[in-house]
């Protein structure tokens, strides 16, 4: 019995049929296919990507040298030299990311006391040349300077979960 | 003895003792602020409470002494909720500035707020701002963040004693201040750096350039003074970041001088030397060791060829390694040479042809604090070795006797029970003064060559004072014999003098050297033919030179002589860390690296040999000079160098260092006093010398902080009588002409100083400006 069933089963084509009712919803139902990069998908708040040193609305740089981003970055991807400056102040002198190394852990701005260093939504870079993975305080500030918009507005979202 | 219980552990303790002592004895933690081992009690930071029974409230452990029978808890509810308290209090008004405070890190404030402190702040009133002071070069000051524990006070008034920061004002109005908002001028107020609990008193030139925790630390010693202090150099990515003492209960302590702490700017300065560099015409080359040593071999041999191996000197600064010394001095003797020495600031080498002369100290130096009676001759112990100093305040503050006989009235860190100030001359008089008197009392004669000296020194009270109280209590009393005893143009007679009253009654001796001079000593850096003394190896031209570690001028007392003789002579080899003025008589200058690059092993005064490693990479191509000096003699083809590293070396040294590393001259032949020629004509001065404490060293001098001290001067500034000054109508600062007998002069600043005996006048050496008057004794004074 099971044997006639199944031998019209095949007959019919009945699997096949079942696969293409798929294939045919799919070809009338919306599409959600996305055109990148002139189309992209939603990303979280608290997405982790390139990093950036933010400034205080006055322009002062926030990053105050404590030196404690360096100290939990569990890949050692940070590197920061600090002086005095003349003013009288703690800053750094050189902050380099080496972004090879860096995992996106995002511990660097959980750790930073004054929310300087923080991972952006930026993900899409690429480097040309050897040794541009690492990024210098200059960068990272123009990162800041350029997406400041955007940075303080997701951590403004993200705030109320925290 | 008491027994006490601490946390159910019971304990037999001292009678007396502070429960936290006995606590931290038996490694119980108690949290404290204000207590500090070497300080007194002063019991006002509250954190150390604990919990003893049958006490009606809980009682500070710092000041609280066991009883028999107590039983204490550290940890009861009862304790812990007054420690939790006390922490509450102290935070608020602390700013909570971590982040930014270099003590964040390695801070009992930080650490013990983690322990004991809330997570919440209750706290919503105005927090008080306390402004900062500028209390000098060495040290950034944040008052906000002091917590009013007064160890810096403490150590200023009983340490270092100069008591330079005090507190003002009461409850929310307390500071910390300096005095009339002074800066703080003690040679060892970086220790406070250490002391305090918080962030308040940080190191200004390490200020904001590393953190603790990434620091890596490195045992060394330091080599600016015959002490020895251990150090911990402590680096961040090969640079010298910082230097903290490194406890050592018989040498240092936990303290050390502003000099080893702060000295180390010098190997970050932009005057290190990096490449070797050839002479052409009359500029430099940069080259590499290749050419540098075979330019240095071809030099040799053609002077040796022409002059013979005596045409060759060899001068070591005293800052050397023991290894450095050794393997110069065995360069030297195999190429049969004995022309070498480092004793750059001694004139009289009369003692020297007694072997193994020099003493060090004949007890050891941790016993300096517990002396009965300690006679300074010709020494500024405080500024010369800033450690030892400690000790004799240290021992004045238990009731021991100090005189002192000295040109200059240097003011001490102790009180002087009596002080003899004469002129230079008259100090071996002086010191046989006091022979005399103590021929008396012990009732045998004094040699007559030394009564020739004592009559010299008049007939003086306080010389019977001197020697009735070293023969009193002679097995603990002490002769310390300082740097201008050394620079003495007498210094045999004053040896030998020191010699027969050490002999006839038994007192000790310290025979002060400059940094590293006992090791120097022992491993060969001096001359086995008194004849080739440093003095003659300058005075008499020789044909090469080489000169090690050495800024020439400001590191002898006679840079002059050697200076002209650099210029005569035909070849000059400059082994150096940095570019000086000494370079511009040279022909290849070779880079060697300072300790802080170089291991190796120093000789404190004691005779404790103790090894310092190296902190960071050579920079550049400088290279240790024990590599340099090896290498350069397998260039000479010379045997017995094939040494693989520093433990070779060192095990060749010890089969050859002496068996008695220190005997003491018997019967040194004694020049008789020569006329006072000054006394008649009234325009010829003494001159009093010394080199201050910022100028002895070629690291010192290139320390930027340390420059900036107060007890620096960037130009010399001589020094007159202050009656004196009053004849010439002289204000302070006024130019005038110095001149030596022999026709050489310079013209500086003079002013009045009440150190300065009549008929004197003090210039310090260590400058380039005040090197053309040599060792002249005598000077006519002009107005310009
Ligand atoms: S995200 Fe993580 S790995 Fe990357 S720099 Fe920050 S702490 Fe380091
Ligand atoms: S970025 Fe933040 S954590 Fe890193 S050094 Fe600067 S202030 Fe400190
Ligand atoms: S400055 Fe430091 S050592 Fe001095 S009282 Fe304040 S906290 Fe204590
Ligand atoms: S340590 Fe006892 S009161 Fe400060």
């Amino acid at each position: 019995m099971t044997m006639v069933k199944q031998f019209f089963k095949n007959f019919f084509l009945v699997e096949l049929l079942k696969g293409l009712r798929v294939t045919g919803g799919q070809l009338i139902s919306k599409k959600i296919t996305v055109q990148y990069p002139d189309e992209k998908t939603p990303k979280s708040p608290r997405f982790r990507g390139l990093h950036a040193l933010r400034r205080y609305a006055n322009g002062e740089e926030r990053c105050i040298a404590c030196k404690l981003c360096e100290a939990v970055c569990p890949a050692l991807a940070i590197t920061i030299d600090s002086t005095e400056r003349e003013d009288g102040t703690r800053r750094t002198t050189r902050y380099d990311v080496d972004l090879f190394k860096c995992i996106y852990c995002g511990f660097c701005e959980e750790a930073c006391p004054v929310d300087s260093i923080v991972l952006t939504d930026i993900h899409e870079f690429h480097f040309e040349e050897k040794g541009m993975n690492v990024i210098d305080k200059v960068k990272l500030l123009e990162i800041g300077d350029k997406y400041e918009r955007d940075i303080a507005s997701a951590r403004h979202k993200d705030a109320p979960y925290r | 003895m008491a027994t006490i219980e601490i946390d159910g552990k019971s304990l037999e303790v001292e009678n007396g003792t502070m429960i936290i002592k006995a606590a931290d004895e038996a490694g119980i933690y108690i949290p404290r602020f204000c207590y500090h081992e070497k300080l007194s009690i002063a019991a006002n930071c509250r954190m150390c409470m604990v919990d003893i029974e049958k006490a009606p409230k809980p009682m500070p452990a710092c000041a609280t002494p066991v009883a028999d029978g107590m039983k204490i808890s550290t940890l009861s509810e009862r304790a812990v909720e007054a420690q939790k308290g006390t922490m509450e209090f102290l935070l608020i008004n602390h700013p909570l500035d971590c982040p930014i405070c270099d003590q964040g890190g390695e801070c009992p404030l930080q650490d013990q707020a983690l322990g004991y402190g809330k997570d919440v702040s209750r706290f919503t009133e105005k927090k008080r701002v306390v402004e900062d002071k500028d209390i000098g070069p060495l040290i950034a000051t944040a008052m906000t963040r002091c917590i009013h524990c007064t160890r810096c006070v403490r150590f200023g008034q009983e340490v270092a004693g100069i008591m330079e920061m005090g507190g003002t004002g009461r409850g929310e109005h307390m500071e910390i201040t300096t005095f009339l908002g002074g800066s703080i001028d003690s040679e060892v107020s970086g220790n406070m750096i250490d002391l305090c609990p918080v962030g308040a008193l940080t190191s200004k030139p390490y200020r904001y350039s590393a953190r603790s925790w990434e620091l890596q630390n490195h045992d060394a010693v330091s080599p600016h003074d015959c002490v020895g202090a251990n150090l911990h150099i402590q680096t961040l990515r090969n640079e010298v970041k910082r230097i903290v003492p490194r406890d050592n209960s018989a040498v240092n302590e936990c303290w050390i001088s502003d000099r080893d702490r702060f000295g180390y700017e010098a190997v970050n300065s932009p005057e290190r030397l990096t490449q070797p560099m050839l002479k052409s015409g009359d500029h430099w080359e940069v080259t590499d060791w290749k050419t540098a040593f075979s330019k240095v071999v071809q030099g040799l041999q053609t002077e040796i060829n022409s002059a013979g191996p005596e045409g060759v000197a060899a001068l070591i600064s005293p800052l050397a390694t023991n290894e450095e010394g050794y393997l110069f001095q065995k360069l030297l003797r195999s190429m049969d040479c004995d022309n070498i020495d480092h004793r750059l600031r001694q004139v009289d080498f009369l003692a020297d042809s007694q072997q193994n002369l020099y003493s060090g100290a004949e007890l050891p130096l941790e016993k300096l604090s517990t002396i009965s009676s300690v006679l300074l001759v010709g020494s500024n112990i405080r500024k010369e070795q800033p450690l030892l100093g400690l000790k004799l305040r240290a021992a004045s503050l238990g009731g021991s006797k100090i005189y002192a006989i000295n040109s200059l009235d240097y003011h001490f860190n102790f009180k002087l029970d009596g002080a003899l100030i004469v002129e230079p001359s008259t100090v071996p008089a002086a010191l046989a003064g006091v022979a005399l008197d103590v021929s008396r009392i012990v009732g045998t004669d004094l040699p007559e060559q030394f009564s020739a000296w004592a009559q010299l020194g008049g007939n003086r009270d306080v010389y019977s004072d001197i020697a009735e109280v070293l023969v009193a209590d002679s097995a603990e009393s002490l002769i310390i014999l300082g740097d201008s005893c050394r620079q003495h143009p007498h210094y045999s007679v004053i040896l030998a003098i020191s010699n027969w009253i050490r002999e006839v009654c038994g007192v000790k001796r310290i025979d002060l050297h400059e940094a590293n001079g006992v090791g120097l000593t022992q491993n060969g850096c001096v001359p086995k033919n008194s004849e080739n003394n440093a003095l003659n190896l300058v005075s008499n031209p020789r044909s090469a030179y080489l000169l090690y570690g050495l800024d020439c001028v400001e590191d002898s007392i006679y840079g002059n002589v050697l200076e002209d003789s650099l210029k005569k002579a035909n070849f000059v080899v400059s082994f150096s860390a940095f570019k000086s003025e000494s370079m511009n008589h040279a022909d290849v200058v070779l880079p060697i690296t300072p300790y802080t690059e170089c291991s190796g092993h120093f000789t404190n005064v004691e005779g404790m040999t103790q090894r310092s490693n190296a902190a960071a990479l050579p920079r550049g191509e400088a290279r240790p000079g024990w590599k340099v000096l090896r290498v350069l003699a397998n260039q000479l083809s010379l045997s017995g160098f094939d040494f693989v590293d520093l433990n070779d070396v060192n095990s060749e040294m010890e089969n050859t260092i002496s068996e008695k590393p220190f005997e003491y001259p018997h019967d040194i032949e004694i020049t008789l006093p020569d006329k006072h020629n000054g006394q008649d004509s009234n325009k010829l001065f003494h001159r009093i010398m010394d080199v201050p404490i910022y100028r002895v060293d070629p690291l010192v001098r290139r320390a930027t902080a340390l420059q900036k001290t107060a007890d620096n001067s960037i130009r010399p500034i001589a020094g007159l009588n202050v009656e004196q000054a009053r004849e010439f109508t002289l204000r302070d600062g006024t130019l005038m002409n110095v001149v030596t007998p022999e026709g050489n002069g310079i013209s500086i600043q003079v002013q009045a100083d009440n150190r300065v005996p009549v008929n004197c006048i003090y210039i310090p050496a260590g400058y380039i400006e005040t090197a053309p008057l040599g060792v002249a004794t005598h000077l006519t004074l002009e107005e310009v």
